[in-house]
């Protein structure tokens, strides 16, 4: 009996001359497991095939078969051998497979269908390295989790990923994604009409909710509503009609994942009827039902979801909030937002409600515009937090350039302006050590936090989320009342572990850009990454290897040959028309690397005047094409302008560092040029130590895509005039100077002005992100102090700071302009 | 009465045979002759210990992601 239709399925299979896809999900409901089962012994005794039909590979268990046979080969991988997987027979066309034992992902980018592909899976997976031709990712608990708080369905996420592999999905994932889907995001936290409800699609679960000892207690009993007998509200769906995210043409919305499916598979004349099946199920779907929590248990309750495993999600129904006033803000109709900017700020209003979540894209695609046009969606009061004054400023002229909020309602609170608005809503721009500051504040600041915690905000914009403590975030967030919240950051990594605090201070991530796609549309520069070696010189190397290894640090940076690589490059790219960045993170190396060579150099103790007489040159002068920068650079100071970089010294192993190095020239003005390429150098000194930190920095740019070129040796560089330190005699003097130096000086530049004896005193706190005490403690024999050991003051290479002279004002705002 | 002692040369950077020199400064058994800036003559029985401190010298700058994974 069971016999028979497993033939005729199998006949009108096979009938078809070609495998069609399309038929999937019909198969799927039509055919039971029993069936399927049948059929497959069919297979087997019949045809001795390995042409296999999916369906039914879904139905029976894929762990190892008990009769599975190893073959010869078998033992050499292990545990890892998943031949048992057998290929599906059109898997050339299908571009991923999983493996199953810890949810990796393998991509063929070069695959028609990849870029659907990839649409999906960087909402679904955490995307690990992306080069050109095979891309990496993996499914995590929380990636799982961000794919819910977009809207997606379990069963969505393993059909899709079922239809994209190449083999079918082992039961392993199956699992896992089922587990992490189960609890996470089916409890929502609403805020509508300033009443919290918790809201639910499945009234099951809310009825286990108010179960709860703790939970059950803090409801608050509506009496306004009706409620049906099970004691909940049912409401209908929030649907995102309407909704036009500011800058974009057309309404936002939620399908853009659905559409992905159905573009991935190609048009499917079987997708209408799945669409008829769902309106039937529309009733129960659509529904959402809801109980009232009063406002002041919220916290006791999202603690308690935590704890039972059902975390809730928070969204922010900004449209019907009407207690907090709207803010007249909306972008300028100039204002042109990229695609992708568009869609990262689709995956955050999926549903016509602002979800809390991390934006990821590189620096210079953008992130300042993605956090206004949120605001400007929300439209309600808005706090910006970012990491130093100066980028305080760049939000606050960045606003009034892209949309039209009027300046007075756009207050700044710094250590030098508290200023606040005026109005009933407004924008306020801070740093993160400003709020989160606890002890010694002025009268004034505390009246200004006292207005910033003692109101409601619709929105808080939180820059660069992944240099901030955890500590320290956790009281941002909890002192200051913000209904959503958005992350954003250039590099989701950290060499300790922290990034997973994220996810719960603020939200999963929601978005994350490919780089090299972003670098290939012309929306970040191009850049040619290179490492340079340098051989150490056989004087250097033995001082190298006697001594200890914070010295060993000076005696690589300041190792002649990188010197003269550097000379060479700045040489050869001045001669280009490039614009160059020379970053070194340690001062000393610093100094006589930019004294030597006659640039112009800023670093922490560098007081504001003279940085801004600098950069402002360095952007207009013709002259002055190469400045040199310490860590002071890496982040804060935006200049479009510069096109190549060169790294002599860095901060260890750090990988954030060097990918916000890179992202100062992302943003080249130049970018758009045919064949334009800005340059990245680094600047190694062979069989050191630095060799490993070089390749360990790396890391984060080679899984965005990037290739790092060797170079062993630069043509010329021999032949270059002037060349430093050519001569043995000259190696020996520098080789006797930094022997001679302090152990400290090898250290990099902790503080703002660490690290500065002679100009400590005059030295500004300009960058008020840090921390650092007024007083510096140095050690020095008495004799020292007293200026008894032998000490000489000579000039040997003068500094090219001062020379550099401010233009009148006048020409200064004619010139200036024009250029721009 | 003239010595022969039996080596063999190693041609190398400079830095590496810096690196031959500070190994052969423990023992002072390995390097017989130092010829100029690339050139040494060490004992040949000392070779493959040679080899063995140089690979293991030079891996502690090479840096593998997998051992981290592991870790």
């Amino acid at each position: 009996m069971s016999r028979r239709p497993a033939v005729n399925y199998l006949e009108d299979e096979f009938s078809s001359d070609s495998y069609s896809e399309e038929e999937f999900p019909k198969r799927r409901k039509k055919v039971n497991k029993k069936k399927a089962q049948s059929a497959m012994d069919e297979i087997k005794k019949q045809n001795k095939d390995t042409k296999f039909e999916e369906d039914e590979l879904i139905e029976i268990p894929l762990d190892r078969p008990s009769d599975f046979i190893p073959d010869s080969v078998s033992k050499v991988f292990g545990s890892s051998d998943f031949s048992y997987l057998k290929l599906k027979p059109d898997h050339a066309s299908r571009p991923i497979w999983i493996s199953p034992n810890d949810g990796r992902i393998i991509l063929e980018s070069f695959s028609p269908l990849s870029e659907q592909a990839q649409d999906f899976l960087v909402t679904i997976a955490e995307p690990i390295s992306r080069p050109s031709f095979i891309h990496e990712y993996r499914i995590t608990a929380y990636s799982l989790y961000a794919a819910v708080s977009v809207g997606l369905e379990t069963d969505d996420i393993i059909s899709v990923l079922n239809r994209l592999s190449k083999v079918p999905v082992a039961p392993s994932i199956v699992n896992f994604i089922r587990s992490a889907t189960i609890s996470y995001g089916k409890v929502k936290l609403v805020l509508k009409n300033n009443r919290y409800h918790v809201e639910s699609s499945q009234a099951d679960i809310l009825q286990m909710l108010l179960k709860d000892e703790v939970i059950g207690q803090l409801r608050v009993k509506s009496d306004t509503l009706t409620t049906t007998s099970d004691g909940l509200v049912r409401t209908n769906k929030p649907k995102s009609d309407g909704l036009v995210i500011a800058g974009t043409a057309a309404p936002a919305s939620d399908n853009s994942i659905t559409n992905t499916f159905n573009t991935a598979i190609g048009s499917d004349p079987f997708e209408d009827k799945v669409e008829e099946d769902d309106e039937d199920e529309d009733d129960d779907i659509d529904k959402v039902h809801s109980f009232e929590i009063a406002s002041e248990s919220v916290e006791i309750v999202k603690k308690r979801c935590q704890e039972i495993d059902y975390p809730v999600l928070e969204e922010y129904d900004f449209r019907n909030d009407q207690r907090n006033p709207d803010l007249d803000i909306d972008l300028k109709p100039s204002t042109q937002i990229r695609p992708y900017q568009e869609k990262s700020l689709s995956k955050m209003f999926g549903n016509g409600r602002a979800r809390s979540g991390i934006i990821v894209l590189p620096c210079g695609a953008g992130k300042t515009l993605v956090g206004i046009t949120a605001a400007c969606t929300i439209k309600k009061s808005v706090i910006v937090l970012c990491t130093s004054s100066v980028s305080v400023m760049q939000w606050r002229q960045q606003f009034l350039q892209w949309c039209t909020i009027q300046p007075e309602n756009v207050a700044v609170f710094t250590s030098e302006n508290k200023e606040m608005f005026t109005g009933d809503a407004g924008l306020v721009v801070s740093t993160y050590s400003m709020v989160a500051n606890t002890r010694n504040r002025s009268h004034d600041s505390q009246k200004v936090m006292d207005f910033l915690t003692s109101r409601e905000w619709g929105f808080i914009i939180l820059d660069e989320v992944h240099v901030v403590p955890a500590a320290m975030f956790r009281r941002v967030v909890t002192t200051i009342a913000a209904h959503a919240k958005l992350g954003l950051t250039a590099t989701l990594v950290r060499e300790d572990d922290k990034i997973g605090d994220l996810n719960f201070l603020i939200g999963p991530k929601l978005y994350e850009a490919n780089w090299m796609d972003l670098a290939q549309k012309g929306h970040i520069a191009n850049v040619q990454c290179a490492e340079v070696w340098c051989p150490m010189t056989s004087e250097f190397y033995q001082e190298y290897l006697r001594e200890t290894s914070r010295k060993r640090m000076l005696l690589y940076i300041m190792n002649p040959t990188k010197f003269q690589a550097c000379q060479f490059l700045i040489h050869y790219h001045e001669q280009r028309g490039d614009k160059i960045i020379v970053f070194s993170d340690n001062v000393y190396a610093l100094q006589e690397y930019a004294l030597k060579l006659g640039k112009p150099f800023i670093y922490g103790s560098t007081p504001q005047q003279e940085r801004m007489n600098i950069l402002q040159n360095f952007q207009y002068n013709d002259q002055v094409n190469t400045i040199f920068l310490s860590k002071v650079g890496d982040t804060s100071i935006d200049l479009p302008e510069a096109t190549c970089l060169i790294q002599i010294s860095s901060h260890y192993g750090s990988r954030r560092q060097e990918a916000q190095r890179l992202g100062r020239i992302l943003r080249a003005k130049r970018r758009n040029d045919e064949g334009f390429n800005a340059f990245f150098y680094s600047l190694v000194s062979k069989d050191t130590q630095e060799m490993y930190y070089s390749t360990k920095r790396q890391a984060f740019l080679v899984d965005q895509g990037y290739a790092f070129k060797v170079i062993t040796h630069l043509h010329g560089m021999e032949s270059l005039p002037n060349l430093a330190y050519s001569s043995a005699r000259e190696r020996r003097e520098l080789l006797q100077d930094v022997l001679l130096k302090n152990e400290d000086a090898a250290g990099i530049e902790a503080g703002e002005d660490s690290e500065n004896m002679i100009g400590g005193g005059v030295s500004k706190r300009v960058r008020s992100g840090g921390q650092s005490s007024s007083a510096t403690r140095t050690t020095g024999s008495l004799a020292g102090l007293a200026g008894g050991e032998d000490m000489a003051y000579v000039e040997y290479s003068r500094n090219k700071n001062k020379e550099l002279k401010e233009h009148h004002p006048l020409i200064q705002k004619m010139y200036y302009k024009k250029k721009r | 009465m003239p010595r022969a002692i039996k080596g063999a040369l190693v041609k190398c950077d400079p830095s590496i045979r810096a690196l031959i020199l500070k190994i052969d400064a423990e023992s002072h058994d390995i390097v017989i002759e130092e010829l100029d800036d690339t050139h040494l003559v060490v004992d040949q029985n000392r070779i493959p210990f040679v080899k063995a401190e140089l690979a293991r010298i030079l891996a502690q700058n090479s840096y593998n992601p997998l051992d981290e994974d592991e870790a």
